[in-house]
């Protein structure tokens, strides 16, 4: 067992999906998804709602079999081996509940004593800010406070692996700050973690890696850097139609414009030299361009366009079938 | 948020601890089950006081009478099985289901059949406590200590394992806590169908003698009172001859506890429907 440790990879899985119901109202909400999680490292899966994040989640906490594929978590089978795995991991669900008779204290305790491990209740409830609500009951705790107690139990086994499914969602700015603060310090301190969240630009600052869910598979993974790379920017202005005027046909570096909502939005790999072609166009024209933005691809034109269905790494897999090669889907993303 | 810490390279817990069923890790649970139990003073006064007043039914016939003192102790243990265990187990677990309780329980290190006997247990404690004090009651308003205390003591944990088994059973397929007052019927009613079945004419009787209620009953009479069937009053049976007398409503009673954890295994569901 210790010799997992070592490894590097903490999480793996291949080929892995999941189907719901049967016959005509069956449903595969995972269609084939092949991860790798490094050990020591904060990953972050991404996606929009419906995109199969929590299903191949708790596949691979254990908590659902899969339809098909392998999971390895640990190096052991989680469903298995699920006692050694629950043991050294920790799970925080998008959506749990607590007695809410138990006051916090007491909900710690009641965990406590189901642990091999565990970490002191006074410690936890410093760690999580809950030390002035400890003899309060839980249903009398507000979202942001009830999220935390969920994190304390979550860490209580000092989880070498911990999957935190949207554990920012329902808190306020500051306690959200706070948990990925307590995510960071997780690492640091050698754990793994795999996370899912809907908000990117935590994602970016804090996740070694990214992993972006669409329809059922990962259809991008690298770094935040990476999975920019390559991606078009886009330039955008209030449409000139109202204004008579005509885009010049040729554009430099400009893959095609789009009218959306009143407005035009370009794209183009070449950022700097089709702004100065647009602008000096618009000189000589005597066209003023309202409202003009530019923007370099960021991850979330990435994951918008990837929402939208207009991430070219994903045109060729049709959400309505399952490919019979999912690693093809692959190819776009930069691994 | 000071400090949270972890220690990635722990050496190799016992196993043993979380191998199978752990008595430490259910016991504990139990405990805070019991704690939330008493939090809620409606459930606990059904599960403590009701059980104990059919006891009083025995005052309705003549002092020392077995017949009177039979039904009184039938009704008291029907009582108990059916409100600190059934219902009570019932509600338990379907409201903790509702509320994602179960679910972030299995998250974690506890097993599912320590979560079932931990959410059981104090029911069926205090069903066997108050089975166990109706003994002196009873000897108190004139009536016979148990005959044959191994065949009552065998009932009582049939009883209790029975309507446990049952109340998982039915919560399987009780969408909510309200919904347990309709769902939980059918149970309720094959537990009292036995006593009723008196007035019955003799096929439908001979029907409901299968009934666990009747299996109860029967025990009941046998072992505590040494009544042969079919006697209202007046004990022919000696304690040689309760054994023999016992075998049919016991084999009855097994089968409905092995039935009933059956269904239940098979039928068990640890999320709301969505």
């Amino acid at each position: 067992m210790t010799s997992n440790h070592l490894t590097d990879t903490a999480i793996r899985v291949r080929g892995l999906r999941r189907r719901y119901g049967s016959g005509a109202t069956a449903f595969e909400a995972v269609r084939g998804v092949d991860l790798d999680v490094r050990t020591g490292s904060i990953t972050a899966l991404l996606g929009t709602n419906g995109a199969g994040k929590t299903s191949t989640l708790e596949v691979i906490e254990g908590l659902a079999p899969a339809s098909d594929g392998e999971v390895s978590v640990l190096g052991l089978d989680p469903v298995r081996d699920r006692a050694e795995v629950r043991r050294r991991t920790g799970v925080l669900l998008q959506k749990s509940g607590f007695s809410g008779d138990l006051t916090v204290r007491e909900t710690l305790r009641l965990w406590h004593g189901t642990i091999t491990d565990p970490q002191p209740v006074g410690d936890l409830l410093e760690a999580l800010s809950l030390g002035h609500r400890a003899d309060v009951r839980v249903s009398a705790l507000s979202g942001g406070e009830t999220r935390r107690l969920d994190l304390a139990c979550t860490l209580m086994g000092r989880p070498e692996l911990v999957f935190l499914d949207e554990p920012t969602t329902g808190l306020d700015p500051e306690s959200r700050r706070e948990v990925w603060n307590l995510v960071r310090r997780l690492r640091d301190g050698g754990a793994t973690v795999l996370v899912t969240t809907h908000y990117l630009a935590e994602a970016e600052s804090l996740a070694d890696r990214l992993e972006i869910m669409h329809a059922g598979q990962i259809v991008r993974s690298g770094t935040p850097t990476e999975i920019a790379e390559g991606h078009p920017s886009t330039i955008t202005f209030t449409s000139l139609d109202a204004a008579g005027a005509q885009l010049p046909g040729d554009l430099a570096a400009v893959r095609g414009a789009v009218e959306e909502q009143g407005r035009t939005r370009l794209e183009t790999t070449d950022l700097q030299g089709s702004l100065t072609a647009l602008l000096t166009w618009a000189e000589r024209a005597g066209v003023r361009l309202e409202g003009l933005e530019a923007r370099t691809a960021s991850l979330e034109s990435v994951f918008l366009a990837i929402a939208d269905g207009r991430d070219a790494a994903t045109d060729d897999t049709p959400a309505s079938d399952a490919p019979a090669d999912p690693a093809g889907t692959l190819e776009g993303a930069t691994r | 948020m000071s400090t949270a810490t972890t220690t990635p390279a722990r050496p190799a817990a016992s196993s043993g601890a979380t191998n199978g069923f752990s008595l430490r890790r259910t016991v504990h649970m139990a405990r805070w089950n019991a704690v939330l139990l008493t939090r809620n003073k409606l459930a606990l006064f059904y599960a403590t006081a009701l059980p104990l007043a059919p006891l009083l039914l025995v005052l309705a016939g003549a002092r020392g009478d077995a017949g009177s003192g039979a039904a009184a102790i039938v009704s008291s243990i029907l009582v108990a099985g059916l409100f600190p265990v059934y219902y009570n187990v019932l509600s338990q677990f379907v409201n903790r289901r509702d509320e994602l309780v179960l679910k972030r329980m299995r998250t974690g290190e506890v097993r599912d059949n320590e979560l079932l006997a931990a959410i059981a247990l104090p029911g069926v404690v205090i069903a066997l406590v108050i089975m166990a004090v109706s003994v002196p009651i009873m000897a108190a308003f004139g009536q016979p200590w148990p005959l044959n205390p191994l065949v009552v003591a065998v009932m009582a944990v049939g009883t209790v394992l029975m309507f446990a088994a049952f109340a998982y059973w039915t919560a399987a397929w009780t969408r909510n806590a309200e919904a347990a007052q309709l769902t939980s019927l059918p149970i309720i009613m094959l537990a009292v169908i036995g006593q009723v079945s008196i007035s019955f004419p003799d096929t439908l009787r001979e029907i409901a003698s299968y009934t666990p209620g009747a299996a109860i009953t029967e025990l009941v009479r046998v072992g505590w009172f040494g009544l042969a069937e079919g006697e209202a009053s007046n004990p022919s049976l000696a304690f040689g001859d309760t054994w023999a007398a016992a075998g049919q409503p016991l084999l009855v009673l097994v089968a409905w506890t092995v039935i009933a954890v059956d269904l239940m295994r098979r039928s068990m569901r640890w999320e709301p429907r969505s």
